[in-house]
């Protein structure tokens, strides 16, 4: 996967880059305007992180300009401003998604995945992700296991594809929380609950003689083992 | 007290005093006069006698008029002083006054004014007592008084009247700007209106109120705009400490210590993100910035939030139940979604071990009961900014935000306790 990040805040953009670095991920930075919209004209990229305040331009004619000319990479807008009317613009513009700052990597990962996901499918047709033995049916949200049909909770089936997005990484309980049950959802501090869907999780995959690929992380969270 | 009632009392007490002052030295002036000049009549009357003695050397005839009497005695000669006396006249009534019969008398004694001289004859000293009546004069004196009463009773009146049309225009302007006063809200674009006005000091008031409320109004956006920038810097560097967090937590090797240090710094981080979005999220509501609304079916959002929640209220131990009725208010899906999401989640959180939540919608009201502390909160500190029970971990908004979504949408938010129940009810407006 190719993946641009302009990002004006070098410390983010650095955590960014360093947290898809490896795994098949080639990533590439801009840190201002100029050097963004060199890049987006001479390099095609699967996804674009685009920060949308910089400091010499704005982002969103970054945005215009790819669209202008029919450059079809993924944009996902990453923005400090949670502004409704930012996020209908850049969606109207042609932006795949619109993630407000501050996000966990792996939330940021998990809708990357989704965004190159949409590409694809709408590319070549298929709906289908496969991790080793795991097949999952994107548009029927159907998971297999091999050729067992395994039944999940909508919240285990948004959690496994969290997981299978954040593959080899750890991901905390407090990521897990916001992304299940939304950012603005302040509830406790302890996440038990989140215990039980890993722990259903992991007993519905292995049932269906799948592998065990979930595992705690030193109590702060889990790592999904590829 | 109103100001007309007070300026009333005052004219009213100090006009009262000043006519009675008046009606007093009046009476006694007119009385003085009107006996000077019965004393006048008295002496021209002994004058008349002294005249009749030196010509025909006797005394006159002992008569009687209406309000005349003159009575002679024989007296030594020198011991009669002459002097003017306050005395009683008394009269006779008619053969025919019907006072007879009433009062069982042949007459009344009335006031009276009488001179007492005497006139010496052969030798023979008289005393002559002339008394007038006075009830003539006393009448006069009470019309002229009645009369003067009237007037000032009349005038009063008249001040009165004038003075409540007069001061009810004139303190119009007044009173408008009150009106405005009393609608006024700091954190609305409606500035005070200049009032139409002659009078200088109203002009004046008017300027001062206008000054006043814009300068107030600016300071409240600049102190909300501070507060609003000041909450989205802070996303960058929550983001920064975010990020690496993610990234050191990648490293591994963590011993249980370690592991504990991060837990902590990762949930530090979460309440203060989560403080900041709750005040981002206050800002917009304020400014009506979220305030698109659309036709949202309450029963469909309750019970996903519900469903939501399922397992953090289960992981409690705690039994949900309810009854939804089929619900639709015109307002904005996304605030909606935050003020039921955030009273379910007060009710789980603030709810013990094994507890209960009642939840309860129909088409007039949303009632969202649950047990917990045994002491009703305090009605009116709940909706305070950063006023939270000491054990809540919220970020102490929740509530803030709740009513202030209420307050945009018309919808009224109260609480009560009964026990063991904290409700929580939304009363909707009449839509049509």
């Amino acid at each position: 996967m190719k993946i641009l990040i302009i990002e004006d805040e070098q410390s983010l953009r650095e955590s960014i880059e360093e947290y898809f670095k490896g795994t098949g991920n080639i990533c590439e930075t801009a840190a201002d305007y100029a050097t963004a919209l060199e890049k987006i004209n001479i390099y095609r990229y699967d996804c674009i992180l685009l920060d949308i305040t910089l400091p010499d331009g704005d982002g969103i004619s970054l945005l215009k300009n790819l669209k202008r000319n029919n450059y079809s990479d993924g944009v996902l807008i990453i923005s400090a401003k949670d502004s409704l009317d930012d996020r209908l613009e850049g969606l109207d513009l042609g932006a795949d998604d619109y993630l407000v700052k501050p996000f966990h990597l792996s939330e940021l990962r998990s809708r990357i995945a989704a965004v190159v996901r949409r590409k694809t499918f709408s590319g070549t047709g298929s709906n289908l992700l496969i991790v080793n033995e795991i097949t999952i049916d994107l548009i029927g949200k159907e998971v297999k296991i091999g050729e067992h049909d395994i039944k999940l909770t909508p919240k285990e089936y948004a959690l496994l594809l969290y997981f299978i997005a954040n593959k080899g990484k750890v991901v905390s309980k407090n990521a897990i929380a916001e992304h299940l049950w939304g950012d603005g959802v302040d509830i406790t501090d302890d996440f038990n609950f989140i215990y039980a869907h890993i722990k259903n999780i992991r007993k519905k995959l292995m049932e269906a003689n799948g592998k065990d690929y979930i595992r705690a992380a030193y109590g702060m969270g889990y790592k999904f083992i590829g | 007290m109103k100001l007309l009632a007070r300026y009333n009392r005052v004219t009213l007490v100090t006009t009262i005093i000043i006519m009675l002052l008046t009606g007093i030295a009046y009476y006694q002036a007119i009385s003085w006069i009107l006996t000077r000049q019965k004393d006048k009549d008295l002496a021209d009357e002994e004058t008349e006698i002294y005249e009749y003695v030196n010509i025909n050397q006797r005394l006159p005839d002992a008569f009687e008029n209406k309000h005349q009497q003159i009575i002679y005695t024989k007296a030594n000669p020198g011991s009669v002083k002459r002097v003017l006396i306050d005395t009683v006249y008394f009269k006779k009534w008619g053969k025919n006054n019907p006072k007879r019969q009433q009062f069982h008398a042949t007459g009344e004694y009335e006031s009276a004014r009488g001179l007492i001289t005497s006139v010496t004859i052969a030798n023979q000293t008289y005393k002559v007592a002339i008394i007038q009546s006075k009830v003539e004069t006393e009448d006069l004196i009470r019309i002229i008084f009645a009369i003067t009463i009237g007037v000032i009773l009349l005038l009063l009146i008249i001040l009165l009247v004038t003075n409540r049309l007069i001061l009810n225009r004139l303190w119009k302007p007044f009173y408008n700007i009150m009106q405005e006063l009393d609608l006024f809200n700091i954190a609305d674009k409606k500035v005070i209106p200049q009032i139409d006005t002659n009078i200088d000091e109203f002009k004046r008031l008017n300027a001062s109120v206008t000054n006043m409320s814009t300068k107030a109004k600016r300071d409240y956006q600049t102190l909300k705009a501070f507060t609003e920038n000041a909450a989205h810097e802070l996303n960058t560097p929550i983001a920064i400490i975010n990020s690496k967090l993610d990234l050191l937590i990648q490293t591994e090797n963590f011993d249980d210590w370690q592991s504990k240090l991060l837990t902590e710094l990762y949930s530090g981080v979460l309440r203060l993100n989560r403080l900041n979005q709750s005040l981002l999220l206050l800002v917009k509501i304020e400014n009506q910035l979220l305030d698109e609304r659309q036709q949202v079916d309450m029963y469909q959002l309750i019970e996903g939030l519900i469903i939501q929640f399922d397992d953090i209220y289960r992981d409690k131990g705690l039994k949900l139940t309810y009854k939804l009725e089929k619900k639709e208010i015109y307002a904005s899906r996304y605030l909606m979604e935050i003020l039921f999401s955030n009273l379910i989640i007060n009710a789980i959180r603030h709810n013990r071990d094994g507890g209960e939540i009642l939840i309860n919608l129909n088409t007039e009201n949303f009632i969202i009961q649950n047990t917990g502390n045994s002491e009703p909160l305090n009605n009116e500190k709940i909706y305070v900014r950063f006023h939270k029970s000491s054990n809540s971990e919220g970020s102490g908004l929740g509530l803030t935000i709740s009513q202030q979504i209420c307050e945009n949408f018309n919808l009224v938010l109260k609480y009560s306790f009964a026990t063991p129940y904290h409700t929580f009810t939304i009363n909707f407006p009449n839509q049509v």
